[in-house]
């Protein structure tokens, strides 16, 4: 079975997930990617994003309690899994090393 | 300040989106909109529609085929679940199945045979424009009848422009003999013909296996011959045509060529024939075959395409007397050709019915005995409902709607209406050939397409017929009671079921008083004394040459063969007396007399009298009274000229003393005597005036045996008749059968609807036997409890009955005013009916009384037996 790929804004998503460990849900990923990136995100995207990667075991959820906000709905937390980090740490390393292969270029 | 997001979004939302995914993506959109909303109200709106529609997509949207019917791990639940409960309950199962392959099985073969009813004469292709031309005679009473003139079907076809064909036909060879022999070769064979005119193959749809439509009867001597006999005269159907066969008849005789074979007539067609004459040979042999006032051919017409049947009706109406002034009572009008064999019968010379009246009683039966058999399945699976509680309960518990459970609950009966009717088809299969042999029918088992298509009706509607009441009322249960056990009291005897009860025994009721009365009515019939003695008489046709006074005779023919015979015949020992007549005196139809016989007495010259034809000691033969004069006789010399009356014409007449009254054309007849009214023909009809015509040379002979060695003397007659008639088969029969073939009609419904009868008694019994054994299973603590503190086995039994005996007599309350209305109107049929006794009414109900306390009591009367022990000791 081929291992499961990991898009760029799916990414994204999961770093952030990662970077606010256990506290991470789909509004609150919003905020903070709509800050980093300084543009607005369909929600819808996230949900879709968090889906897929729950699927592929790149997150695990948890619900939280009911509060008297979000009429009465339970937010859903995220929390990367170990698959998922090590996911993160592969991109990472990839993308490092071939950013440490580009050579000196001055674009005088 | 709260804040409400777009109704209608949300609602969206929440019907689409899959319920793990609901708190999150709700949840989010109201947190967002919340932030929004302090901003910009108006554009929060319009993004959390936005949103909404954006999360509609395959990832969120649950999935909503997860009704049991499709979804298919439920529907195998429900199988198995249907499974086990079928083998948990043995004896309900078995109790539902029989039940129901027996209703389904009496349904399918009464559907089989209203069918065949229905498609009788219907396979003509051009049967939709096919009429035959019906003919009143509108007396003082209307009498219709489908003779008609010979001239008619020409006229018809030259003179109507919509007539595209018209053809007559005529099946009684000569007026006292219908039969005929045919010789070819070696082989003889006495049978029965039809003429008919040439476009005959035009007109109905018998198919030719030789010689072409047009052709075949083309020619004065050409005939047509049957499939069947062509193998019986030449051993082989194939190249006959061309042979020549002989035939001889008192009509005429001569030297025929087969010009085609058709296919034997199916059993579908009420026109059976061998073979086929051209018409004109009955003009060329009697002089008054083309006479426009005689009865003499059955016209058939095939009417153009769009022809208005009322409009031709209107112009055929009068056409007779157009044609001969004198007939101003004959009346035409043409009825559908199919439509004659189910609505044969005509009151003032209208249609009012006939077959048909049997067609619907039947589909009623049919339909009645189903609805028993569904009862049953009701009443059990309703009465089982305590024991299917608590998976009700458990799977309302997690989530299980109702229709989820009215949809089991009907696959159930549906599951079991399926297998019922597997049983029934095989019950069909055997009990096929029996069935046709009391219903007189050949029907056979052919899975066509309208079988199977009505097969498969018949099965869902009785699952779902069934299966709804149970589906409905088990579904309909709090699950939160059912799980508490509060349930098991209120849970008694429910008015509905007993309501199901009620009317099962007031349909078996119904049955069994119909029956009782259809019994008493036809033993009525056939032992009423009509005024005669038909005991030990045999009657049989002479078939010799018998020549008529006025042509025959006159030309020099001899009757002296016959008449040496009759003598001989009276002389033979064990023979009490013999007589002859032409016709028969049960088939009233033969000679009628018409308008004006009398020029003496002051009556309507408009009624019609019966005058049967007889010979000599007609009157002692048959035992009848003579109340004034005598009868005819030899030594008196009588003649044509004399005639008797019944009381009926005498008090008509108002003749006090009508002996020696001269009537008739010219008065040239004398009555000479008068006897008692007796019944001429069946009892579907009064008594009607009558006279007595003296005819010494009828062929029909009537002979009055000794009761001791009939066999005996029937042999010595035999013996005669080959003496005289050597070759000639001697087939004779037994008055009294033949009186009793007049009600056949009556006897194969009567026969039929015994067994339908028994039927649905049994089936009304076998569920109140599963109701009683699941009563008293159910009520077994109670038994022992009330045993214990001294209750008697009686009192027990007592206790037990008294609902189901309550139930039956409700039934009877309400079965006997309904039976009893049925049931006069059925009597009003006969012009002599039975008197309805109170004990009619009374036997059937005590007998169904009876049968259900039978039934209940053996249940009841274990149950009272039982050691209180065995039941109390579990808990």
């Amino acid at each position: 079975m081929k291992p499961p790929s990991l898009g760029e804004f799916e990414e994204l998503v999961l770093l952030t997930v990662a970077a606010q460990h256990d506290e991470a849900y789909g509004v609150s990923i919003k905020e903070s990617l709509e800050k980093q990136l300084d543009k607005t995100i369909n929600i819808s995207a996230i949900h879709v994003a968090l889906k897929r990667m729950s699927e592929k075991g790149f997150v695990d959820a948890r619900f939280g309690g009911i509060t008297q906000d979000r009429g009465g709905r339970r937010k859903k937390f995220y929390v990367i899994t170990a698959f998922g980090k090590q996911m993160l740490d592969r991109q990472y390393e990839i993308r490092s090393s071939l950013y440490h292969r580009i050579p000196n270029i001055s674009f005088g | 300040m709260k804040t409400h997001p777009p109704k209608y979004a949300r609602r969206f939302l929440r019907w689409f989106c899959r319920e793990d995914f609901i708190d999150e993506i709700e949840g989010d959109l109201l947190e967002i909109y919340a932030q929004q909303h302090k901003e910009t109200p108006r554009r929060a709106n319009w993004v959390f529609i936005w949103q909404v529609l954006l999360h509609f997509r395959p990832d969120f949207i649950k999935s909503f085929s997860n009704y049991p019917l499709i979804y298919p791990g439920m529907l195998k639940h429900n199988f198995v679940v249907t499974l086990r409960h079928f083998t948990r309950n043995k004896t309900s199962f078995l109790i539902n199945l029989i039940g129901l392959s027996t209703g389904l099985a009496c349904t399918l073969l009464i559907y089989m045979w209203v069918q065949d009813e229905v498609n009788m004469d219907k396979f003509h292709q051009k049967d939709d424009r096919l009429y035959v031309i019906m003919h009143n005679l509108e007396m003082a009473q209307v009498m219709t009848e489908d003779y008609t003139t010979y001239e008619l079907a020409a006229t018809l076809k030259e003179e109507m422009p919509e007539v595209e064909y018209a053809v007559a036909t005529n099946d009684f060879f000569n007026w006292n003999n219908k039969y005929g022999i045919i010789t070819a070769g070696d082989n003889q064979l006495e049978i029965k013909g039809l003429h008919a005119g040439k476009d005959f193959f035009n007109v109905f749809s018998y198919p030719l296996i030789q010689g072409s439509g047009d052709q075949v009867l083309a020619d004065k001597n050409g005939v047509a011959i049957s499939q069947s006999l062509a193998t019986k005269l030449f051993g082989t159907d194939k190249d006959i045509v061309g042979e020549s066969i002989e035939w001889q008849h008192i009509g005429y005789d001569g030297v025929f060529q087969v010009t085609g074979i058709f296919e034997d007539p199916p059993a579908k067609s009420t026109l059976q024939f061998d073979i086929l004459f051209h018409l004109d040979l009955l003009d060329d042999n009697d002089p008054h075959a083309r006479e426009w006032n005689g009865d003499y051919v059955k016209t058939y017409v095939v009417l153009k395409e769009g022809s208005d049947l009322a409009q031709f009706n209107a112009k055929i109406k009068n056409l007779v007397q157009e044609k001969f002034p004198q007939n101003e009572h004959s009346r035409l009008f043409a009825q559908g050709y199919s439509d004659r064999y189910l609505y044969g019968q005509y009151e003032n010379g209208a249609v009012i019915g006939g077959r048909i009246a049997y067609v619907r009683l039947f589909s009623i039966i049919a339909l009645f005995i189903l609805l028993i058999a569904c009862v049953n399945f009701m009443n059990l699976s309703t009465a089982k409902a305590s024991v299917k509680m608590k998976e009700i309960g458990v799977k309302k518990t997690i989530g299980a709607s109702r229709g989820n459970l009215i949809s089991q609950f009907i696959g159930e009966s549906m599951l079991l209406s399926v297998l019922s009717m597997l049983v029934a088809l095989l019950l069909v299969q055997i009990l096929l050939p029996q069935f046709n042999s009391i219903a007189g029918k050949q029907i056979h088992f052919e899975w066509d397409k309208p079988l199977v298509l009505s097969i498969l009706a018949i099965s869902i509607v009785t699952g779902l017929v069934a299966g709804s009441y149970p589906a409905f009322y088990l579904s309909s249960f709090d699950s939160s009671l059912i799980l508490k056990g509060k349930f098991g009291m209120s849970f008694g005897e429910g008015w509905i079921r007993k309501g199901l009860v009620v009317l099962q025994f007031t349909l078996s009721i119904l049955f069994v008083v119909g029956l009782l009365v259809i019994h008493q009515q036809i033993q009525f019939t056939q032992t009423q004394n009509m005024g005669y003695s038909r005991d030990n008489i045999i009657s049989f046709k002479w078939k010799g040459d018998l020549y008529d006074q006025s042509y025959q005779i006159a030309a020099g023919k001899s009757n002296e063969q016959f008449q040496t015979f009759m003598q001989r015949l009276k002389e033979l020992p064990g023979i009490v007396n013999t007589t002859n007549m032409a016709g028969s005196i049960l088939d009233e139809i033969y000679s009628q007399s018409g308008s004006s016989f009398f020029i003496e007495a002051e009556v309507d010259p408009n009624t019609v009298f019966q005058s049967p034809l007889v010979g000599y000691n007609f009157i002692e033969t048959l035992g009848m009274e003579i109340l004034a004069g005598r009868a005819f006789s030899v030594e008196q010399g009588d003649d044509y000229s004399k005639i008797i009356l019944n009381e009926s014409a005498a008090k008509l007449l108002n003749l006090e003393d009508p002996i020696g009254k001269r009537m008739g054309w010219n008065a040239g007849n004398e009555v000479i005597g008068l006897v008692k009214d007796f019944h001429y023909g069946s009892l579907h009809h009064d008594i009607e005036p009558l006279f007595f015509r003296f005819e010494p040379m009828g062929d029909h002979i009537m002979a009055k045996l000794s009761s001791n060695n009939i066999p005996a003397t029937i042999a010595r007659i035999q013996q005669l008749h080959e003496e005289f008639l050597p070759g000639n088969n001697f087939t004779f029969s037994f008055m009294d059968e033949d009186y009793q073939a007049l009600y056949e009609a009556e006897n194969k419904v009567a026969t039929l609807s015994t067994y339908f009868a028994g039927l649905a008694i049994i089936i009304s019994c076998l569920g109140l036997f599963g109701l009683a054994a699941f009563t008293a299973e159910r009520r077994k603590k109670e038994i022992g409890i009330r045993k214990i503190l001294g209750s008697s086995v009686l009192g027990i039994v007592q206790m037990l009955t008294r609902d189901f005996t309550k139930t039956v007599l409700t039934a009877i309350l309400i079965a006997l005013p309904i039976s009893y209305f049925i049931v006069t109107q059925w009597l009003a049929n006969f012009s002599h009916s039975i008197e309805l006794s109170a004990w009619i009414f009374l036997l059937p109900a005590l007998l169904v009384l009876l049968i259900a306390w039978g039934t209940v009591g053996l249940q009841t009367i274990k149950a009272a037996y039982i050691n209180p022990v065995l039941c109390l000791k579990e808990e």
